[in-house]
C-alpha cells in the first residue's frame, strides 16, 4: 500500500518514537550524569554497613592490682537508618527492647542518612535476643553485634571515685571533649571515667561490610581494628574502702535507727597517706551504682537518684562544703603557738564564758585553769577565742591559707569545690558587712564563714602529721599498658614545706593525741592497736541537725593514714564521725582481717 | 525461493533483534546471578537461548508462507484470543495480585503476552476489511467494539499494561488509517471524564501503583520501592556503568524483578548511561525498520500489521524504560527482547518474523 495519507502517518509516527527515544535518554542522562553521584551514594548505602566496634576501655585496679572496673561482653542490637524501617519495625522493636518507639525514631533520625548504625540497646537479656532473632525476618535493618561493656563489679563501690561512662550525647558531640565522636560512643561522664577517659577509651575500630537486601553479610569491606584502651592503677586500697563503704553505712544505720540523728543520709569520708598525699578510700553517700549508667538509664534508676533530695550524684569529699567545726581550732592553734602568742604552758581559765563577749562553751561547761593541749583535748572554745582574739583574723587567714584552706586540693577529679575563708573580704562580699570581733571569735573556733571540703580537712591534717609538709591528694599511681608493662606514671603533685615550725606542730599532735585518749572528745580511739590522734568536730547546721566531723590519723607517733569524716546532720562528732574512723583505722592497723578477706573473694 | 529471501530479507532488522536478544541474554545472566551460583545452573539463560532458537527456527519456517494467509484464519484467531482470556481467568494462576499464567501440562505460559500478537493480526484483517470506509469517527466504532471484549477480559485479570498495549496497538492503526487528532482530543477528554469512574474500576494494588507513581517515596517498601531502587540502579551506573555482574544494586537483589520487568535498570547499572543510550538507540533501529516495512508493504494489511508491531514496540519501550527511570507508572509490561520471559520473547521474536515476512513480500518498484 503506497498511500501517501498513511506513509505520512507512519513518518508522524517514526518522529514521536525518535521524541521518546530522546526523552528517556535524556532521563538516563539526568539520572546518571547530573544525579549519578546522589545515586551512587544511595547504592552504598543500601549495601554498606559499617559498625562501630568498640574498644575495651582500659581496666582500673586498685593499688593492689584488684579490679574495679572491667568489661564484659554482652550484645548490642542496631538498625540501619538507611533502609527507612517502617511502623511495624519499630513498634516490634519496642515491644521486644521496650524502648519507646519515638525514642527508637529519634536514634533512626539522630544516625542520619548514613550506613552508620544507629545503636538502640546494648547488655541485651537472653529473652531480648531470643525475641529479636525469632523476629529477624521482620527486622530486615536490625543487627546483633557483641561488644565489650563496662562492668562496676563492686557496684557503689568507690562510685564517686570511678565515676561511669554512658553513651556520648548530641550535646556531647557538637561541642567539647568528645566533639565529633560517632553517635553509640561510650565516654566517661563523670570521675576518673571522665577525667582519664582519653586513655581508657582507647581507639574505637570500624567494621565496614557488604550487606544484601536481607541484611547478610556479603564481604567484608574494610576495617579497623580497635585500640584497646590503658588500664590505671589506682591509689585506693579495695580492703580499706570495702571497710569504709561498710562502717559508714552501719553507722549512717545505726544513727537513723537510734533516733539519734534521723536524717543522717550524707555522709563523707576520705582516707590518705600523709606522706605521699595517695588516697587510699573516699566514700560519698547516699552512692548511686555507675553500671546504671552504662546502657543508659532506666527511668526507675533515674528518678531513684533524681529524687534523691541527698544528691547521690555528688562526690561529697570533694564537693561537700561544711563549717569545719572544733576540727578548725588545729589551724588557730597553730597559729597562736607558731606566732608565739602563746607557749603551751600558759594557763588560761575557762569559767564557762568568754569574758570578752556573751560566748561560750556548749552548755556552758567550765574547765578551769587549762592549758594548750587540754584545751585542744577537750576542745574548749574559750581557749580558742582568746588564740582566736590574740592572733588576729589576719594572721588566721594566712594560716588557713597555708594549711590549704580556700583553694582546691587540685585532686584530679571533677567538681572540687574551693571552699570559703572567714575573712573581712568575704564576708564584705557575702553579706556587704564590716568584719567585727565576733567574727573572728566564730573563725577561731571554725563556726564563721569558713566553709571546706572534707578533703581539705584531711588535707590540713596530713600537713600537720607530716610535720608541716603538705602533699597534696591524688588518685592514679600509674597507667600501664594491656601487657602490665607501664605505659606512663602521672607527674606526682609537689609536696610544699608550709615553714611552719616543728615545734609547733609537735606541740599541736601532742593535744590531738590526747583527744584521742582517755579523757578527750575521741577516747574511743584508744582502745585501737596503736595510739591515734585527731579531732572532733560538730558544725552548726542551720538547716537540721549539726553536722559531724571527725579527722584523724594513726599511728600517732608515725602517721600512715589520715582521714577525715563528715556526717551530714549525724550531731556531735565525737557520737556520729568517730565510730566510722575507728572501724577504718582497726582494719588498717589489724592489716584487715580475715572476714573481710573472704568477702573480697565474693564479687558481685 | 532461497535468493529471493535473502535479497528480502531486512538485515538492519535482522542485526538489530539479534544484537536485543543477546543483550538481553548477558543482562539476564547477571540479573540472575546469585541464584545460578546458588543453584550451580543458568536456568533463566538457558530457558531464555531455548525459546529464542525455538522462535528463531518458528520465524525461518514462517517465511515461507504469505502473512497475508493470516487474513483466513483472524476470526478463529480472535476467538483463540478470547477464549484464552477468559481461560486466564477461571483457572489461570495467581501471582502478584493477578491472574496471568495459564498451564497446560508442563507449559506455563502468559495468554496476554501472545493475545498482543494476535490482536494485532485480527484487527489489522479487521480495519483492512473495512478500509474503504474509515472516514468518519463513527465508522471506527465497530473496530472499537472488537477490541473492547479482550480489552475488558485483561483489565479484569486484572493487567492494566497488557490493555494499555491493546489500547497502543490499536491507536498505532487507527492513526494509519487517518483517525483525526480532532477525535483523538475528543476520545482524551471522554476520558478525563470517565477517570473517576475507571478509577473505580482499577484495582486497590493499581490505584497505589498510580499514587506511588505520582510520589515514590510514600511508600519505600510498598510499590514505591522497585521505582526507588531502580532509579538508585540506574543513577549509581553514571557514564560507564560498574562492569557485567558488578552492580551492586542488582547484584545484592535490591533491584527486584531485576531479570524481568527491571532488566533494563540492570543495564543502566552496570553498563551505565552508554549502554543503556546504545539500546535505546537499537529500539530506534527496530522502531525505524517497523515503519519503514509499513510504508513500503504491498497492501493495507500489511501496512497495518506492520504499523501495529511497531507500535507495540513503541510502547513497551516508552513504559518499560520510563518506568525503571521513574517517569511512567508500574505497570508490569516487559522490555521486548531484553526481560526475561519466553511468552514475552516469543510473542516479540514472531512479530519481528511477520514485519521480515511482509519486508519479503513486498513488490520491489525497482527492478
Amino acid at each position: 500500500m503506497r498511500n501517501q495519507m498513511a506513509a505520512d502517518r507512519l513518518r508522524k509516527m517514526l518522529a514521536v518514537a525518535v521524541v521518546i527515544v530522546l526523552v528517556l535518554m535524556g532521563r538516563m542522562a539526568w539520572l546518571q550524569l547530573y544525579k549519578g553521584m546522589y545515586y551512587g551514594a544511595q547504592a552504598d548505602g543500601n549495601r554498606m554497613r559499617s559498625n562501630l566496634v568498640m574498644a575495651p576501655r582500659g581496666l582500673i585496679y586498685d593499688c593492689n592490682g584488684q579490679i574495679l572496673a572491667d568489661n564484659f561482653s554482652g550484645y548490642r542490637v542496631g538498625i540501619q537508618p538507611l533502609r527507612k524501617p517502617d511502623d511495624a519495625e519499630i513498634s516490634l522493636l519496642s515491644r521486644i527492647l521496650a524502648i519507646p518507639e519515638d525514642k527508637i525514631r529519634a536514634k533512626i533520625k539522630k544516625a542520619g542518612n548514613s550506613y552508620e548504625t544507629a545503636y538502640l540497646k546494648s547488655d541485651l537479656s537472653p529473652a531480648e535476643i531470643t525475641a529479636l532473632e525469632e523476629n529477624y525476618r521482620d527486622l530486615p535493618g536490625v543487627s546483633l553485634d557483641l561488644q565489650p561493656i563496662r562492668r562496676y563489679p563492686y557496684k557503689e563501690l568507690a562510685a564517686h571515685v570511678l565515676g561511669y561512662v554512658g553513651e556520648v550525647s548530641g550535646a556531647q558531640q557538637a561541642e567539647g571533649r568528645y566533639k565529633g565522636l560517632p553517635s553509640g560512643s561510650i565516654v566517661g561522664k563523670d570521675g576518673l571515667e571522665w577525667i582519664y577517659d582519653k586513655l581508657l577509651r582507647g581507639t574505637d575500630g570500624r567494621r565496614t561490610e557488604e550487606v544484601d537486601v536481607r541484611g547478610r553479610i556479603v564481604r567484608e569491606l574494610a576495617g579497623q581494628s580497635p585500640t584497646v584502651g590503658k588500664n590505671l592503677v589506682l591509689t585506693i586500697d579495695l580492703r580499706m574502702q570495702k571497710v569504709m563503704e561498710k562502717a559508714v553505712d552501719e553507722q549512717l544505720q545505726f544513727l537513723r535507727s537510734s533516733g539519734w540523728a534521723p536524717n543522717a543520709f550524707s555522709c563523707a569520708v576520705v582516707a590518705m597517706d600523709p606522706r605521699t598525699g595517695a588516697i587510699k578510700a573516699m566514700v560519698s553517700r547516699p552512692a548511686f551504682d555507675p553500671n546504671w549508667f552504662v546502657n543508659g538509664i532506666s527511668t526507675t534508676n533515674w528518678n531513684k537518684i533524681n529524687n534523691n533530695t541527698f544528691h547521690p550524684l555528688t562526690n561529697k569529699v570533694i564537693s561537700g562544703l561544711y563549717p569545719p567545726g572544733s576540727t578548725f581550732k588545729i589551724v588557730t592553734g597553730a597559729a597562736a603557738l607558731d606566732l608565739h602568742k602563746v607557749t603551751p604552758e600558759e594557763k588560761i581559765f575557762d569559767s564557762g564564758k568568754y569574758w570578752m563577749a556573751d560566748i561560750g562553751n556548749a552548755g556552758g561547761e567550765a574547765l578551769g585553769w587549762i592549758n594548750f593541749e587540754t584545751a585542744l583535748a577537750k576542745s574548749d572554745n574559750v581557749y580558742f577565742y582568746e588564740m582566736g582574739y590574740r592572733v588576729g583574723i589576719d594572721n588566721l587567714d594566712d594560716y588557713s591559707r597555708k594549711f590549704g584552706f580556700g583553694k582546691k586540693t587540685g585532686i584530679k577529679l571533677p567538681g572540687e569545690a574551693e571552699g570559703i575563708l572567714s575573712s573581712p573580704e568575704v564576708k564584705k562580699q557575702i553579706y556587704d558587712e564590716p568584719w567585727r570581733l565576733g567574727d573572728t571569735f566564730n573563725a577561731a573556733i571554725g563556726q564563721g564563714f569558713t566553709l571546706a571540703t572534707p578533703l581539705q580537712l584531711a588535707q590540713m591534717l596530713s600537713t600537720v602529721a607530716e610535720n608541716g609538709v603538705l602533699h597534696p591528694p591524688y588518685l592514679v599511681e600509674k597507667v600501664v599498658n594491656e601487657d602490665g608493662s607501664t605505659y606512663m606514671v602521672p607527674e606526682k603533685p609537689k609536696a610544699i614545706d608550709l615553714g611552719i615550725s616543728k615545734e609547733t606542730l609537735q606541740l599541736v599532735r601532742q593535744g590531738l593525741a590526747s583527744v584521742a585518749q582517755e579523757g578527750g572528745t575521741a577516747s574511743y580511739l584508744a582502745s585501737l592497736p596503736a595510739p591515734a590522734a585527731g579531732k572532733t568536730g560538730t558544725s552548726e547546721n542551720p538547716h537540721g541537725r549539726d553536722h559531724g566531723l571527725f579527722i584523724a590519723y594513726t599511728p600517732a607517733d608515725d602517721p600512715s593514714l589520715v582521714i577525715a569524716c563528715v556526717v551530714e546532720q549525724g550531731s556531735y562528732g565525737s557520737v556520729s564521725a568517730v565510730p566510722i574512723v575507728y572501724k577504718v583505722m582497726d582494719a588498717y592497723l589489724k592489716n584487715y582481717p580475715e572476714p573481710d578477706k573472704k568477702e573480697a573473694a565474693g564479687t558481685n | 525461493m532461497l535468493k529471493r529471501y535473502m535479497r528480502n530479507m531486512d538485515w538492519i532488522l535482522v542485526m538489530t533483534i539479534l544484537a536485543l536478544t543477546g543483550i538481553g541474554m548477558v543482562l539476564i545472566a547477571s540479573a540472575t546471578h546469585s541464584e545460578a551460583v546458588a543453584t550451580g545452573t543458568n536456568w533463566y539463560v538457558h530457558r531464555q537461548a531455548l525459546f529464542l532458537a525455538v522462535n528463531i527456527a518458528l520465524v525461518i519456517f514462517s517465511l515461507r508462507f504469505d502473512y497475508r494467509l493470516l487474513k483466513r484464519i483472524a476470526l478463529p484467531l480472535y476467538i483463540i484470543t478470547v477464549v484464552m482470556l477468559l481461560a486466564v481467568m477461571l483457572v489461570g494462576k495467581t501471582s502478584l495480585g493477578a491472574q496471568r499464567w495459564i498451564a497446560i501440562g508442563p507449559i506455563v505460559f502468559q495468554p496476554s503476552e501472545f493475545s498482543k500478537a494476535f490482536i494485532i493480526v485480527t484487527l489489522a484483517a479487521f480495519l483492512d476489511n473495512k478500509g474503504d470506509f474509515l472516514d468518519d469517527f463513527t465508522d471506527y466504532l465497530p473496530a472499537v467494539g472488537f477490541l473492547l471484549v479482550p480489552f475488558l477480559l485483561v483489565l479484569k485479570q486484572p493487567d492494566l499494561g497488557t490493555a494499555m498495549v491493546f489500547a497502543a496497538i490499536a491507536f498505532s492503526m487507527f492513526w494509519t488509517c487517518g483517525f483525526r487528532v480532532k477525535w483523538l482530543a475528543i476520545m482524551g477528554g471522554t476520558l478525563v471524564v470517565a477517570m473517576p469512574l475507571l478509577w473505580k474500576v482499577l484495582h486497590e494494588y493499581q490505584r497505589n501503583r498510580i499514587r506511588v507513581f505520582m510520589n515514590p517515596e510514600m511508600d519505600p517498601f510498598g510499590a514505591g520501592y522497585h521505582v526507588i531502587q531502580s532509579k538508585i540502579a540506574i543513577g549509581s551506573g553514571l557514564l560507564m556503568g560498574k562492569g557485567w555482574m558488578q552492580g551492586t544494586q542488582s547484584q545484592l537483589n535490591f533491584l527486584p524483578e531485576n531479570h524481568t520487568d527491571f532488566i533494563f535498570a540492570v543495564a543502566g547499572e552496570e553498563f551505565g548511561f552508554i549502554g543503556a543510550a546504545l539500546i535505546l538507540l537499537l529500539y530506534l533501529v527496530l522502531i525505524w525498520r517497523g515503519l519503514h516495512i509499513a510504508m513500503n508493504a504491498d497492501d493495507r494489511f500489511g501496512t497495518l500489521l506492520a504499523a501495529g508491531i511497531t507500535g507495540m514496540y513503541i510502547f513497551h519501550v516508552m513504559i518499560n524504560v520510563g518506568m525503571t527511570a521513574g517517569i511512567m507508572p508500574v505497570t508490569g509490561v516487559p522490555l521486548p527482547f531484553l526481560s526475561y520471559g519466553v511468552s514475552s520473547l516469543a510473542t516479540n521474536v514472531l512479530m519481528a518474523g511477520l514485519l521480515l515476512n511482509i519486508n519479503m513480500r513486498q513488490t520491489k518498484l525497482q527492478f
